[in-house]
């Protein structure tokens, strides 16, 4: 579609209008519906609040809003390859390459990261008896730099400006050179905010685990899925600075013609080094706490402690401190020579060890266990396959001289997405089921919750699984089109038809929220699953400040050997000084002055980059004034002296 | 379920003619062995935890019986934890051992070993190959290369990354600006195979192919020699 505005020439593709017209349709009923509904100070509520489960359930409706966006890139994806010399809508060339590198950014940074993050936000102080995190008002700001990271790349499509790069944005391509135009500066600028606030969640989940735990629950008491967040926790915070660095220098050398990564002094694998360096961490920061989630829900679900605690807890830290040391697996093909490829082959194929160490002992609690089969447990035990064949294809693409086939085909999407669907994905979802009671009060539904499980798993194999086929058979990965000759057209159909399964499952996702509270049905109780830890001690949902008086901790699952033995946990007498919930609306502001700097930087404007920039420095200098926790410290060490 | 296992024979049964496990040179040859050698090796490991799996889920999942037990506290078990991180390692073991030596054969290393080879310019640039040989003679669209002589590809990109790829002849190489890789294969079998670029390089990367057609030496010969 073209048309003249203000004397200028405008080109839109016709999938931007058709986004416009529906958000300008859409907005006023979704506005008209919450009045009528007065949902208002609930999202008020919501907004302004420091609550960590409050925060949590915040960061998941985002990441499941994105999901949706992303999973319908993932549609248009699968339509343009549905058959050879397709010709889907607008999507070739330079608009295919925007969907993917789109699709495949937001599914990494803003459904997964917030996703598991979220549910950490959510749990992981319930786990170990905390009554928030430790830096409440930090925990706001971590959020709303995620949505503003998010919107900001959100909104690219409909400036029609969707970055175009890959998500691994790799120079010179990503450079000024060669895409030129505000696209891949939203890149930068959504993953610069974004990362930014991961790195404040990561600070705040190792101060929170490390400092307020109940009395009596040592580390080596702990559950898995604090433990998980704990060693996620530092690889971010080793990991995503890096990217920081990495986006910093690329912004100089699009933004003011530095020569980084291009040129006589700069080098184009400068970047794809530091890209993996953090990148590679990455896929475990993600799969760690779905690690974690899946040992306490296979646990709890098979009323059975966890096989092997101890190896557990190696086999996670040793995961973690392998992660960065293979990173250059992603580059066999640079030619950084045999020495270097066969280094980075051995270092990979080691974690393949810790990893099976879990696979079994996973497998081995369920052994004389009595296996509960309820939604969460259903997505826990279809990830143990799954997951397993996105790791022994791993081991494969390990091999450093076979790689150079697989490498950047479609042998190398399916197991990827084996991987981080097979956990990170399928491990948000079990969260989900396992612990929405304790967000909102309510179960889901097992019925429809079944459905989800079982349309979206086997729509994932069939989408998947021919890839690799595709793949072997020389399948670039990143390409629009494909010839009849080529013979990959049986897998790409079945691909499609599976990709459309997976979107009908998260169809019963939206059923299943809008069936659980549509009537106003009473709260369930603590412990609906029969629990294991201590989050299904406290009511749900988590009230704020949930453990007035501290439990005691002395063993593994202290709360499961109360039940057994019929006696209350036993409780602390004095209540320690907590972090304090407070209503601000200093976050929001922030978020306001981050997102006209981060657009003045897109466009290049200069006036813009002054205010917004101004603008968030002068709301640091005032906080580093401002400590509203004073007042409520004081109150309680008065009442503990008393 | 019953399609779905039907499905994957049909896939496996297709796997006989799949690019990249249809070898025409050693170094492909070497590449498919390492694929096939590190598939046995992990379906073995699929196997086995399959196996475990539909045991474990099939014996202990909740029945009426069952329902109101309380399992025995189990903290672990040293010797399966041994069977299950050695044995492991012993796999990798032979996986890595074969990968360390291909993967030193499969990269070029020094002066070639053939004073007859054939050497070729690879240019890469958005969105086309150019093919130079010796004498000067200009290729796009089309790699001829003569059967049963090494071929030294000297590797090298005009603008942004690219990844030369033909799968019947060798795993891919990246293309890189201000830099040479270079690649050694000896084609062993007349035929016309496909080759691509597998480094997403921007708008038309899906259009940057070319084909690399492989002849006998006489034929090549003249067909270097002709205008």
């Amino acid at each position: 579609m073209e048309f003249y505005l203000f004397g200028e020439l405008i080109v839109l593709p016709t999938d931007v209008v058709a986004a416009w017209v529906s958000v300008i349709l859409g907005t006023p009923i979704v506005l008209y519906w919450l009045t009528k509904k007065r949902h208002w100070p609930v999202i008020w509520d919501y907004a302004t609040s420091t609550n960590h489960r409050k925060i949590g359930t915040l960061y998941i409706i985002f990441a499941i809003l994105f999901f949706f966006r992303a999973g319908i890139d993932a549609l248009f994806i699968r339509l343009q390859l549905v058959t050879p010399e397709n010709q889907f809508w607008v999507f070739q060339g330079d608009k295919y390459n925007e969907i993917f590198t789109t699709h495949g950014t937001m599914m990494i940074f803003f459904v997964a990261m917030p996703l598991l993050i979220g549910l950490m936000n959510v749990a992981v102080p319930l786990q170990i008896g905390a009554n928030d995190l430790a830096f409440p008002f930090l925990n706001a700001i971590g959020f709303y730099l995620f949505l503003t990271g998010g919107m900001i790349f959100f909104a690219a499509f409909f400036f029609n400006a969707a970055p175009n790069a890959g998500w691994t944005a790799y120079a010179p391509l990503s450079t000024y050179e060669f895409t030129g135009g505000p696209n891949n500066n939203y890149y930068i600028f959504g993953l610069q905010i974004s990362g930014l606030g991961t790195i404040f969640a990561a600070i705040n989940m190792i101060v929170t685990i490390l400092r307020l735990r109940a009395p009596g629950l040592k580390l080596t008491r702990m559950p898995l899925f604090p433990w998980a967040s704990l060693i996620t926790s530092f690889l971010i915070l080793v990991a995503f600075p890096v990217l920081a660095i990495a986006l910093l220098l690329l912004q100089f050398d699009r933004l003011y013609g530095a020569t980084f990564f291009v040129g006589e002094l700069g080098h184009p694998v400068y970047w794809q080094h530091l890209f993996w360096i953090f990148g590679h961490p990455e896929v475990y920061i993600l799969a760690l706490p779905a690690f974690g989630i899946f040992s306490d829900i296979i646990s709890a679900f098979s009323r059975k402690n966890v096989f092997g605690y101890t190896s557990m807890v190696i086999a996670l830290a040793l995961i973690g401190m392998l992660g960065f040391m293979v990173w250059a697996h992603h580059m066999f093909t640079v030619g950084l020579g045999p020495f270097a490829n066969t280094f980075f082959a051995i270092t990979t194929m080691m974690i393949a060890v810790p990893t099976g160490v879990k696979v079994f002992n996973w497998l081995f609690t369920m052994r004389r266990g009595v296996i509960r089969i309820k939604t969460p447990m259903l997505f826990a035990l279809g990830f143990i396959p799954t997951f397993v064949m996105g790791g022994v294809t791993g081991v494969m693409l390990a091999s450093a001289a076979a790689d150079m086939q697989y490498h950047d085909t479609y042998f190398v999407v399916a197991h990827f997405h084996y991987v981080i669907i097979g956990s990170t994905v399928l491990g948000a979802f079990a969260g989900l089921y396992y612990w929405y009671p304790k967000m909102t009060g309510k179960m889901l539904d097992e019925k429809l919750g079944k459905w989800h499980f079982w349309l979206f798993l086997i729509g994932f194999h069939l989408t998947f699984f021919p890839q690799h086929l595709a793949g072997l058979n020389g399948m670039p990965r990143r390409v629009y089109d494909y010839t009849w000759e080529d013979g990959v057209f049986v897998y790409n159909f079945i691909s499609t038809i599976g990709a459309f399964m997976m979107g009908a499952s998260m169809l019963f996702v939206i059923w299943n929220v809008y069936k659980t509270h549509r009537p106003k049905k009473e709260n369930v109780g603590a412990d609906p699953w029969d629990g294991r830890t201590l989050e299904w001690y406290v009511p749900s949902p988590a009230p704020e400040h949930p453990f007035e008086k501290m439990p005691i901790i002395d063993r593994r699952d202290a709360l499961w050997w109360a039940k057994q033995e019929g006696k209350p946990l036993p409780v602390a007498e004095h209540h320690r000084a907590s972090p304090v919930s407070i209503r601000t609306v200093q976050p929001f502001v922030l978020s306001v002055a981050l997102t006209i700097m981060s657009f003045g930087f897109i466009y290049g404007w200069l006036w813009m980059q002054i205010i917004g920039g101004a603008a968030s420095l002068g709301f640091f200098v005032l906080r580093a004034f401002n400590d509203e926790r004073t007042a409520v410290y004081r109150k309680e060490e008065q009442d503990n002296e008393q | 379920m019953k399609i779905l296992v039907l499905l994957s024979f049909l896939f496996i049964l297709s796997g006989c003619n799949l690019r990249v496990l249809d070898p025409k040179t050693q170094t492909a040859s070497d590449q498919a062995f390492l694929i096939y050698l590190s598939f046995g090796i992990m379906m073995f490991v699929v196997l086995v935890v399959a196996l475990l799996f539909i045991a474990f889920t099939v014996k202990y999942r909740e029945t009426e019986k069952n329902r109101h037990d309380v399992p025995k506290h189990e903290e672990g078990n040293r010797t399966l934890e041994i069977i299950w991180t050695v044995l492991p390692i012993i796999l990798l073991i032979g996986l890595a051992v074969p990968t360390v030596m291909i993967t030193y054969d499969v990269s070029y290393i020094g002066a070639s070993s053939d004073d007859n080879a054939v050497h070729v310019n690879v240019t890469g640039e958005q969105f086309r190959w150019t093919f130079e040989y010796e004498n000067g003679k200009e290729t796009h669209k089309k790699l001829v290369l003569p059967e049963d002589r090494e071929v030294i590809f000297h590797l090298t990109s005009k603008d942004v990354i690219h990844s030369f790829w033909v799968p019947k002849l060798a795993g891919k190489i990246d293309v890189l600006p201000g830099e040479e890789n270079r690649l050694k294969v000896t084609p062993e079998e007349t035929g016309t195979y496909q080759g691509k670029c597998a480094e997403y390089c921007g708008t038309l990367h899906a259009d940057m192919r070319f084909e690399a057609e492989v002849m006998e030496q006489e034929e090549f010969q003249a067909w270097l020699n002709e205008e």
